[in-house]
C-alpha cells in the first residue's frame, strides 16, 4: 500500500465531473433494473407511477422515480414482517442484521445485507478515515457499545482494512474508556459529537489532560449533527489536542455518505460514485441551488439487498461545489455537514425551533457542560421554551453574567422567541453516548402534530 | 476482457489484472463441488475483489446468487 497517496481511490474521489455522470447513469441504470427484477417493494411502487428503469437515458431522469419515503418503508414492514417487501434475496442469503437507532421515537427499521454489502460498507468509512488521515500505523479507538444499532460497525472494520490496530471500545463505563484510550496510547478516537465532550469531561474528573497526556491526534465524529457545529468542533479539538472531522451516515445506508477531508474546508464531501444525491425544497419537491438549504435525497449505489432509491432522509443540508475545498477530490460538499433534520423541528408561538441551531449557540459558551431544551405549556395556554443548563465545576460565578447574554443570543436568533433559562445543578441532565436527545417537548400532545 | 471501465475509459493493465483475479474468483464460487473451507473463503475473496472491481468503475453486479 503507498502510503503517501492521500485518495484511498485516486480514480473516483478526483474524477472528472463529466465521467462522474457518465459512472452514475451506469450505475442508476443497473440498479433500478436490479430492484425492479427483485423487489416487489419497488416494483409496485413504480409500476403505480408509470416508471419503468429503460426511461433512464440520462442523469436528470431519475425525476421520473418517485420518492422513497420512511413510511412507505415502514408499512411494507407492518404488511410483511419482518423485513418487507424491500428486500431482493430471501434472508437466508443475508449475513447479518442491523436496525436504525429509533431516534425519532418510531419503530425502527430492520435491515439485511450480504457478504458483499458489507465490503462495501467498510470501503466508504475507508473512503473518509482515510482522507482524514488515518493510516496504517495509527491505533483506533471507538467509543461504541457494539450492538444491534449499525452505527460504527463498518468504521471499525475500515480500519482493519486500512491496516490500523483497532481498540474496540464496547460496554464499559465513561471511566474505564479514558484510562484504555491513555494506556492504549490511542490516535485516533470515533464517537458522537456529544460523547466526545463526555469522555473529556470524565478525564478532567480524574485529573487527566487529554490534550498533554494522551496521544490522539484524530477525533472522527459521527451519529449527530454537532459534528459539523464550529463551536463544538472548537471545544472538542481543544479538549483533546486534536483534530476533529464530521461524517455522516444512515442505518437506511449502512455507512456513511459524506465525510470532512483533512483540509477540513467546513463542510463534508458526498461520496458521489457511490451515492447519487439531490437536494430538494421539502414543499414544493423541486430541486434547490447551490447554497440553498434543503432536504437530502439519497439513491445509493452500494447495498443491493435492501435498495434505497430517491430516498427522502428528511436531512438539512447546503449543497456547495466541490471547489470549495482544494484537496482536489471532486465531490461536492454539504456545508456544515448534515444541518438538523426537517422533522425535527418544533414550533413554538409560532416561530420555528431547529434543536441544532440552538445548540450552535449554547455551544459558543465554553463554561457550559450539559444544555436541554425543554418546551412546556404555560397554564394550559402559553407555549414556553426553556434551556436548562449546567455549568462546568468551578464556573458557577459566571452565572449572572452568562444568563442574560445567552438568553438574548438564542431569542436574536429566533425572531426574538423568549427564552427562559434555568441554571441545574451539577450532574443533573442526561449525558449520552449515542444520538443525544437534548429536546423534551413537554406540552399536551393532542394539540400538537410535529 | 474489458479494454473500457463502465464509463468508456480504457483500463490499465493493474485493471484488466484485478477484473481477471475477479471473474476466476466468481467461477469458482459457483461451483457446486467445493468443500466448505474452500467455498467459504472463496466467497469472503470474491466479495472483497468485488469491491475492488466497483472501485475501479469495472463491474457492477449482484453477487447475491452466488452467496456473496
Amino acid at each position: 500500500m503507498r502510503m503517501d497517496q492521500m485518495y484511498w481511490n485516486p480514480k473516483n474521489e478526483t474524477m472528472p465531473k463529466k465521467d462522474l455522470a457518465a459512472l452514475q447513469l451506469h450505475k442508476l441504470k443497473r440498479m433500478t433494473a436490479w430492484a425492479y427484477e427483485r423487489s416487489p417493494f419497488h416494483r409496485e411502487r413504480w409500476a403505480a407511477a408509470h416508471f419503468h428503469p429503460d426511461q433512464l437515458t440520462e442523469l436528470k431522469d431519475i425525476a421520473r422515480i418517485p420518492f422513497m419515503t420512511r413510511e412507505d418503508w415502514m408499512a411494507s414492514i407492518q404488511e410483511s414482517p419482518m423485513y418487507g417487501t424491500l428486500p431482493t434475496a430471501p434472508e437466508e442469503l443475508a449475513i447479518r442484521y442491523h436496525l436504525t437507532s429509533g431516534t425519532s421515537g418510531r419503530t425502527p427499521i430492520r435491515v439485511l445485507d450480504g457478504p458483499k454489502d458489507w465490503k462495501w460498507i467498510s470501503e466508504m468509512w475507508a473512503i473518509g478515515f482515510w482522507g482524514f488521515g488515518v493510516r496504517p500505523a495509527d491505533t483506533v479507538y471507538f467509543a461504541f457499545g457494539y450492538g444491534s444499532f449499525i452505527g460504527f460497525w463498518g468504521a471499525h472494520y475500515a480500519c482493519e482494512k486500512i491496516g490500523a490496530m483497532v481498540i474496540p471500545g464496547g460496554a464499559q463505563t465513561t471511566e474505564a474508556r479514558v484510562r484504555q484510550i491513555v494506556e492504549m496510547g490511542a490516535t485516533v478516537v470515533c464517537s458522537t459529537p456529544t460523547y466526545a465532550l463526555r469522555l473529556q469531561q470524565q478525564a478532567s474528573l480524574m485529573g487527566i489532560d487529554l490534550a498533554k497526556e494522551g496521544k490522539v491526534q484524530r477525533i472522527i465524529l459521527s451519529g449527530e449533527p454537532g459534528g459539523s457545529i464550529p463551536a463544538l468542533k472548537r471545544q472538542i479539538e481543544h479538549a483533546w489536542g486534536a483534530k476533529a472531522g464530521d461524517t455522516a451516515g444512515m442505518t437506511e445506508l449502512g455507512t456513511i455518505m459524506i465525510f470532512e477531508c483533512d483540509h477540513q474546508p467546513g463542510g463534508t464531501h458526498i461520496i458521489e460514485d457511490n451515492f447519487y444525491e439531490e437536494v430538494i425544497d421539502p414543499v414544493s419537491e423541486q430541486p434547490v441551488k447551490y447554497g440553498e438549504l434543503g432536504e437530502r435525497v439519497v439513491t445509493s449505489f452500494g447495498r443491493g439487498f435492501i435498495p434505497t432509491i430517491r430516498y427522502r432522509t428528511q436531512d438539512m443540508v447546503v449543497r456547495l461545489p466541490h471547489t470549495t475545498c482544494t484537496c482536489g477530490r471532486t465531490g461536492d460538499i454539504y456545508e456544515g455537514g448534515i444541518r438538523g433534520r426537517w422533522d425535527d423541528m418544533k414550533t413554538v408561538r409560532g416561530t420555528n425551533v431547529y434543536p441544532r441551531a440552538v445548540e450552535a449557540i449554547v455551544r459558543e459558551y465554553e463554561v457550559i457542560d450539559e444544555f436541554q431544551i425543554y418546551l412546556w405549556r404555560q397554564e394550559s395556554q402559553r407555549d414556553e421554551i426553556t434551556i436548562k443548563v449546567e455549568l462546568k465545576p468551578g464556573h458557577e460565578a459566571d452565572w449572572p453574567a452568562l444568563e442574560p447574554r445567552l438568553a438574548t443570543d438564542l431569542s436574536n436568533a429566533h425572531e426574538g422567541l423568549r427564552f427562559i433559562l434555568e441554571r441545574m445543578p451539577e450532574g443533573s441532565l442526561p449525558r449520552f453516548e449515542l444520538k443525544a436527545r437534548r429536546m423534551v417537548d413537554a406540552r399536551p400532545k393532542a394539540d400538537y402534530e410535529n | 476482457m474489458a479494454n473500457t471501465d463502465m464509463y468508456g475509459k480504457p483500463t490499465t493493465g493493474l485493471e484488466r489484472e484485478v477484473l481477471a483475479v475477479y471473474e476466476a474468483l466468481k467461477s469458482i464460487v459457483a461451483r457446486d463441488d467445493l468443500p466448505p473451507c474452500v467455498a467459504s473463503n472463496a466467497r469472503e475473496a470474491l466479495a472483497c475483489l468485488w469491491q475492488a472491481a466497483n472501485d475501479l468503475d469495472l463491474a457492477f453486479e449482484q453477487l447475491y446468487d452466488l452467496g456473496v
